[in-house]
């Protein structure tokens, strides 16, 4: 028999590796799947051509391609926290995966404070992207990041008051206990407008569309990661792609219910709901134009942060009549 | 609720019902090489060389006006010199360099024999410039063989 703590340290690197491929293999559909949503919605076909049916093998064509780029570091950059960011990118949206059940037990660390921890984690992706702009030392990279940087602030508040609520409403912080909570009603009917806030925050943590201030293809080329090529950008869009499964899987699990549902396995029903959530995303991205930064500011301001703090106090009032 | 969060709900909702029912379409991509692409009435490619039908012998006469309107100078024409030193009324050689062809039609419109006329064939492309050079039998291979453009003034009466 093993030594104790040669057993913990086996057993953390096969559940690290686990998780690793989860993400990763799900970062490639994704992909995929925004092509062939973006492609359809614009009367397109998307990939076709490479490999298997309807192109699926598409992003492993990419990941060759972009191994076999140039790796390019801007001369007057400052190369450590160049070289960092893409890997500061990717490794809290891999860490959220820790404490984020995809299944009944199926977690590897049932933290008791897990909401917190996500909350906590999720926030460090603006970070890398601080770090990119500055490390790029280019105008366009900088302008990205404070951008970045300035919408954290606008939409990071009211994104968790709307779990406040959630919290409040019952009672623990533990994701398993919050699931397990919503049995008998999903949370989305009783909390919407937490719902409804967090869902706008999530998309636009993930710099997504309607909210891609930070990498503004048409005013700042490609924004943070404008210097950056090969596999270090796709670090940044694996880091991205993770997010959005990650908060999908999230919004499924607190909103949705998690692995409630008939007949099939619980992990089934939270992928589903969670790849509900990302197709609904894309349709989004696909859809609604950029908004300013000046727009950014009122939507958090002005809309999401009276609208999650009167959701809590709904919340408390309906708690504190029924108690 | 304000009328402006109405209005904003309201115009978010019709911008998606929008994309998905772009979404339920067909797309109207067409899959090329699998596929043909349909031939757009008009559509010109390369100057080709009509014969007679009844003889099979070229409409050309070597005149050159073809030659001599042609903006970028592409068509090189020498008529056939007989054995008493006088030009026949046929072409020695009639070569076409299509990778330099304006397609402007000039040529056609230029010929009063009727011996030229514009072919709509769009699979012409080659991986060496090289091929791109056309003589006169490869383009009077090519007017049996291509579809003919029929309107804009691509036929002569």
């Amino acid at each position: 028999m093993l030594p104790l703590w040669l057993q913990w340290v086996l057993w953390g690197i096969l559940k690290a590796v686990l998780v690793l491929l989860f993400v990763t293999v799900n970062a490639i559909i994704l992909i995929w799947l925004e092509r062939k949503v973006s492609g359809h919605i614009q009367n397109r076909i998307g990939p076709l051509r490479v490999g298997g049916p309807a192109g699926v093998l598409q992003s492993f064509a990419d990941i060759i391609k972009l191994l076999a780029k140039e790796d390019f570091f801007p001369k007057r950059g400052d190369p450590w926290v160049w070289w960092l960011a893409p890997s500061v990118a990717f490794a809290p949206a891999l860490m959220v995966f820790f404490v984020l059940p995809i299944g009944p037990h199926l977690v590897v660390q049932d933290m008791n404070v897990g909401l917190l921890f996500i909350v906590a984690i999720t926030s460090f992706s603006v970070l890398s992207v601080f770090m990119a702009g500055w490390g790029s030392n280019d105008k366009y990279s900088l302008i990205g990041a404070m951008r970045a940087g300035a919408q954290l602030f606008s939409y990071e508040l009211p994104m968790v008051l709307a779990l406040v609520a959630v919290t409040l409403a019952t009672g623990t912080l533990n994701i398993s206990e919050i699931v397990a909570r919503q049995q008998g009603m999903w949370l989305i009917f009783p909390q919407f407008l937490a719902f409804l806030v967090f869902y706008i925050g999530a998309i636009a943590e993930l710099n997504r569309t309607p909210f891609d201030l930070g990498e503004a293809e048409s005013e700042l080329v490609a924004g943070y990661h404008t210097e950056y090529s090969g596999i270090r950008w796709a670090m940044f869009m694996l880091g991205e792609y993770t997010n959005l499964l990650t908060s999908s899987i999230l919004v499924s699990l607190v909103f949705l219910g998690g692995w409630s549902g008939p007949l099939l396995p619980g992990w089934v029903w939270v992928l589903i709901k969670a790849y509900l959530l990302i197709f609904v995303a894309m349709w989004i991205r696909w859809t609604l134009p950029r908004v300013r930064i000046d727009q950014l500011m009122d939507l958090g301001w002005k809309f999401l942060l009276p609208l999650s703090l009167l959701n809590i106090a709904l919340t408390g009032v309906y708690m504190a009549v029924m108690a | 609720m304000p009328a402006w969060i109405r209005r904003a709900a309201v115009s978010i909702a019709k911008g998606h019902r929008v994309t998905l029912d772009q979404m339920l379409r067909r797309p109207i991509t067409s899959l090329y090489p699998e596929e043909p692409v349909p031939h757009f009435p008009g559509f010109r490619s390369i100057p080709v060389l009509k014969a007679n039908e009844e003889t099979g012998k070229l409409n050309c006469t070597a005149c050159g006006l073809c030659a001599r309107s042609c903006p970028p100078q592409i068509i090189f024409v020498e008529s056939v010199v007989g054995d008493d030193g006088r030009r026949k009324q046929w072409p020695a050689f009639f070569n076409l360099d299509l990778s330099r062809c304006m397609v402007c039609n000039l040529c056609v419109e230029a010929c009063p024999f009727d011996a030229l006329e514009m072919s709509a064939d769009n699979e012409l492309s080659a991986y060496d410039v090289r091929d791109l050079f056309f003589n006169m039998e490869e383009l009077a291979a090519l007017w049996k063989t291509a579809p003919a453009v029929r309107i804009a003034g691509g036929q002569k009466r």
